[in-house]
């Protein structure tokens, strides 16, 4: 197994910074839903991650934890979260994406 | 060269992976976007096989965000490490020889203004350290001094990463490398000084911490290869592998660098000025309202 980045939609969706969208080195992989924070509840939108494309490096969580002080990113092992978005599942809309989470062991192992 | 090529041919729409789909309807093509709008819209760059929390790569990736026309743009590069993702981009890419680019980007710029006239074709060569300073030095120093009118971008992660670590022109002296056991002898290129006394018209230092800069950078320079002259951007992109940097780190060490040896710098030569202000509306190069007068302090 291997570790891939967690983004805490409750904290994450408590302020709009957006910077590990920003500084993510690889493309279209933190993803940034303006509906999926508020649809709870929340303030604002949330950012996620497209595990299939997420390396492990852990840039995200430097930058969450520092340069935003927000601490809504954590490393976890792949098969132990429980929802999460995969590239095939992520729909873009107008200034925004959407994506139906599901048990991404089973999406990308098939 | 424009949009249609990435327009579906006819029939073909249901074919085509998702991937492909998302950047035709929602890519960045034919719209203007920033850095802001990074996550909420397909980029044209893909997935490459470059090493985990490489700075370079996220470099790369600001860069291609930043082209003022995507549709409309080549990028040239060389071996190294940085045309393993710059070719997984839906933007053409030629690969030269090593040490070639500025030579092939050279030709490849008049030949497109030769056959689009006045409509802007943007060259975009994105070369490393090595491909830059010291294997294509002459080529490099050669475009500039003829004012050719393409942008320059050094990928500067002062070493040879893609073969093992050995020491390049632009390593720090006294750089201890796996290929270069007993530290480097000599100063790091001053490439910096040499665009300048060679011509270019437009010459900036930026390290891939603050994106906004990034893009500001070169959207600058890309604009002004346009018309004015040859552009150079030199970008500290770490090689996280042969310097052990933790992937965690890169940006941490990449702050500490700009501020230890690679503050921004910028130069804008001042025909460069004039046209950005005139051409594209940029307030930065005004001249300044007069300061008031300093009060002469009286004689007792």
């Amino acid at each position: 197994m291997y570790l891939v980045a967690n983004i805490n939609v409750e904290i994450c969706a408590s302020k709009s910074c957006k910077l590990c969208t920003q500084y993510c080195p690889e493309a279209n992989t933190i993803q940034y839903s303006e509906t999926m924070g508020t649809d709870k509840g929340y303030k604002y939108g949330t950012a996620y991650i497209a595990v299939d494309r997420c390396k492990g490096c852990a840039l995200c969580v430097w930058v969450c934890d520092t340069m935003a002080k927000n601490n809504a990113i954590k490393m976890t092992m792949i098969d132990q979260l429980p929802l999460a978005a995969v590239t095939d599942n992520i729909r873009y809309e107008e200034k925004t994406t959407v994506a139906v989470l599901s048990d991404p062991m089973i999406v990308i192992g098939n | 060269m424009s949009l249609d090529y990435v327009k579906f041919s006819g029939g073909f729409e249901k074919f085509m992976p998702k991937e492909y789909r998302d950047m035709v309807e929602h890519g960045p093509f034919g719209k203007k976007i920033s850095v802001s709008q990074m996550g909420s819209f397909k980029e044209i760059l893909e997935e490459h096989p470059m090493c985990a929390g490489c700075a370079m790569t996220l470099f790369i990736r600001l860069a291609i965000i930043a082209f003022p026309n995507p549709e409309d743009t080549i990028t040239v590069g060389t071996a190294g490490c940085g045309r393993l993702a710059i070719s997984q981009a839906a933007i053409p890419f030629v690969y030269g020889n090593y040490g070639d680019q500025n030579g092939v980007a050279s030709g490849l710029s008049r030949g497109l203004r030769l056959r689009f006239g006045d409509k802007p074709k943007d060259v975009v060569v994105m070369a490393g350290d090595g491909g830059t300073a010291d294997i294509g030095f002459q080529q490099v120093l050669h475009s500039w001094f003829r004012k050719e009118r393409f942008t320059t971008i050094m990928l500067d992660n002062e070493v040879y990463g893609n073969t093992g670590g050995q020491e390049s022109g632009m390593t720090n002296r006294g750089a201890v490398l796996k290929m270069a056991p007993l530290g480097k002898k000599f100063e790091k290129m001053d490439m910096l000084q040499m665009a300048k006394v060679a011509g270019c018209a437009y010459v900036a230092t930026v390290v891939p911490n603050n994106p906004r800069r990034v893009e500001s950078v070169i959207k600058k320079a890309v604009l002004i290869a346009r018309e004015v002259g040859s552009t150079y951007i030199q970008a500290y992109t770490s090689c996280n592998i042969e310097y052990a940097i933790p992937t965690d780190k890169v940006m941490e060490d990449a702050k500490t660098v700009e501020n230890d040896r690679y503050q921004f710098t910028e130069y804008v030569s001042d025909e460069a000025k004039q046209y950005l202000t005139e051409r594209y509306g940029y307030k930065d190069y005004l001249p300044k309202a007069a300061a008031p007068a300093a009060a002469i302090p009286n004689k007792a």
